[in-house]
């Protein structure tokens, strides 16, 4: 019997830096606890890109792998129909620029991105290193209730600065560190998250991960806590934030 | 002493430094390396090319392997008279102008350079040679890129046409390095981390890969030809002519250490020394600046194990004794850690499962919750040491617990362990 859903990680080696194979890890572990089956595909470049996957994850990178896993997901055409037919997909730094409408490249001129998320990303006057953190915001309908309720915590380590359009809402509200560089972090359009959270991702913040799950399996799952993850959480915010 | 030789400036600015490193030791800040070159190079920033002028031997950096190299090429090149070398690996400037102001003037040195300021030593002490050992993530608050490195270091070779390099032809950032140089020994050391260079940095094409062999199907780059080999079974080096040299009886341990004595036998034979006698010296090195080496802390005895980033981790776990031995780990994240542990996900620590882990270190919850998902028995606790600590059923009987740690923590343990 097939699983109940099947995560894409896609082109690790080009979007892998720093830990964001955290993040399948973490899906197949919260999946787990949440009495779910799934299957992790690693693929590579020159693999073809699934296109009924339920969750595709996307890491940083550094500026010429960026580059060429843009060219290469742009070729394959496959993560286009997957966002098109409503998949869930996070997108990590690199790979959340490359969902744009265009990037800087190595020498930081424009280079133009899959334009499946209505962002732009210019260079930063100075690289965003460090902690970020940062808060939930309320849902663009007001009559919806918001998709987050806890606090984001994570390390950016990223020279771009995005630029939202209308159609976007940020993940967050920066309350420590960069992020987009306008005092939100991150974008929500659709099924499609992206962010300047590694640490990794997911495995700081689960509640993103439980949210990628909900879409896949198209049902409620309730809350559940760890307390080593919680621990971090706390550590993490104190630390960071003071409280 | 070398003083007379020196400008006056430099001269002031070592009895400067040196008072201030015997105030920091007698104070008990520190071992006072740090604070004394920060002295001296305020008062003379000029002082390490005024101390290195024609006697540096060689020049020596990776992502890992940099300290333990040092001391091997150091220990090898000792055949032809004194050497002089970091005591600690301390790598950067502070650490380089201590080293060589401490020392015997005539002494040639062999010298350790932290990645990102190894052009800049370069221009300093201009070295008859330079190794290049590996590249891959580590410290990506402050080093950002991989890529970026090796292309300043391709900028820093074509300013010293003549420099001689030792490169490690199995990692393609390094031959992207050091490609367009005219002086070059490739070694085929090996590469057991791959996932940073998995693209050509010349062309962003993805590499095609056989075995040690790569090459790019974008721009024609390829492995160079080795003049030197590190081969398996048991472990030796292979030199131009098909020499081999054993390498089973070094003291120390792991693939990674047979490969830094390639690296430096290669390196012994470019400065026209004896790589045969050169080995029997490697040999008697069986712990560089506190690495492998076993300390008293509190009730136990530890085998210290020093690791930053995957590619070392994943050859540590490697060397330390099978399941259901106990080790502990230990992860910081100062500065001179990498600020970020994100990388805790790319290290293999599935190869521990079967034992407990003791979790340390400021970082020691990343840890932890990695080692959950990983299905491996542990327990968190903030000083293993301590004499009430809930270490698992039969640590405190084990003749020696393997400790790996990351830098600061490493150097912690070092300074406050008794050798024993």
């Amino acid at each position: 019997m097939s699983a109940d859903l099947t995560i894409a990680a896609i082109y690790a080696d080009l979007l892998g830096t720093y830990g964001d194979n955290g993040n399948a890890a973490t899906l197949l572990h919260r999946a787990r606890l949440h009495g779910l089956s799934a299957d992790v595909i690693s693929i590579q470049p020159g693999d073809p890109v699934p296109s009924q996957a339920d969750i595709y994850l996307l890491g940083g990178g550094e500026d010429t792998a960026q580059t060429a896993a843009c060219s290469a997901l742009r070729a394959d055409g496959n993560i286009r129909t997957a966002a098109e037919r409503g998949a869930a997909i996070l997108a990590i730094c690199a790979g959340y620029q490359l969902f744009g409408e265009y990037f800087p490249d190595s020498t930081g001129t424009r280079s133009p991105g899959l334009g499946l998320l209505d962002i732009r990303t210019d260079r930063l006057a100075q690289r965003a290193v460090g902690e970020l953190a940062a808060a939930p915001v309320p849902a663009a309908d007001s009559t919806e209730p918001p998709l987050f309720s806890e606090r984001f915590t994570g390390y950016e380590n990223h020279a771009g600065g995005t630029v939202r359009g209308p159609s976007v809402q940020p993940l967050g509200r920066v309350l420590a560190g960069v992020g987009n560089g306008d005092g939100t972090e991150g974008s929500v359009s659709g099924h499609i998250i992206g962010s300047y959270l590694h640490g990794p991702c997911l495995v700081r913040n689960p509640e993103i991960a439980d949210q990628l799950l909900r879409w896949a399996v198209d049902r409620e799952l309730p809350a559940l806590e760890e307390q080593a993850v919680s621990e971090l959480r706390a550590e993490r915010f104190r630390t960071v934030l003071g409280h | 002493m070398a003083s007379g030789k020196l400008p006056w400036r430099t001269r002031s600015a070592l009895a400067a430094g040196r008072a201030a490193s015997a105030l920091s030791r007698a104070t008990g800040r520190g071992e006072g390396m740090v604070i004394g070159g920060q002295v001296i190079l305020r008062i003379a920033p000029e002082a390490i090319a005024d101390l290195a002028r024609n006697r540096v031997a060689a020049l020596v950096s990776a992502t890992n392997g940099k300290t333990s190299t040092t001391r091997l090429l150091a220990s090898s090149l000792e055949q032809a008279g004194p050497v002089v070398s970091q005591p600690t690996g301390a790598n950067l400037s502070t650490g380089i102008v201590v080293a060589l102001s401490d020392a015997d003037p005539t002494a040639r040195a062999v010298l350790e350079v932290d990645e990102l300021y190894l052009p800049q030593i370069m221009q300093q002490t201009a070295p008859q040679i330079i190794l290049l050992g590996n590249l891959s993530r580590d410290q990506l608050d402050r080093m950002n890129e991989v890529a970026m490195i090796a292309r300043r270091w391709r900028d820093m070779l074509a300013q010293h046409p003549d420099v001689h390099v030792v490169a490690n032809a199995d990692d393609p950032m390094i031959e992207f390095a050091a490609a367009e140089h005219a002086h070059v020994s490739w070694v085929a050391a090996g590469q057991a981390w791959a996932s940073d260079s998995a693209v050509c940095a010349e062309c962003g094409t993805l590499l095609r890969r056989d075995d040690a062999d790569w090459s790019c199907p974008g721009c024609g780059r390829r492995r160079p030809p080795p003049n030197w080999s590190l081969l398996a079974d048991p472990w030796r080096a292979v030199d131009p002519a098909g020499r081999e040299y054993d390498l089973s009886q070094l003291g120390l341990p792991g693939r990674f250490n047979a490969a830094n004595a390639t690296m430096a036998l290669a390196a012994t034979a470019a400065l026209g020394a004896d790589p045969a006698v050169g080995l029997l010296r490697m040999q008697s090195v069986d712990s560089v600046s506190g690495r492998y080496g076993v300390f008293h802390v509190g009730a136990l005895n530890i085998r210290l194990l020093l690791a930053k980033n995957p590619a070392g981790w994943t050859e540590l776990l490697d060397i330390m004794p099978p399941a259901p031995t106990p080790v502990i780990i230990t992860i910081n994240s100062d500065y001179a850690d990498g600020r970020d542990p994100s990388w805790l996900w790319d290290v293999p620590f599935e190869k521990l499962r079967g034992r407990t882990v003791v979790a340390t270190g400021f970082r020691r919850r990343d840890l932890a919750v990695r080692l959950t998902q990983a299905n491996i028995d542990h327990v968190v606790i903030d000083n293993p040491y301590a004499p009430d600590a809930p270490l698992p059923p039969g640590m405190r009987d084990l003749p020696q617990v393997d400790c790996a740690a990351t830098y600061t923590a490493f150097q912690q343990l070092r300074t406050s362990g008794v050798p024993a």
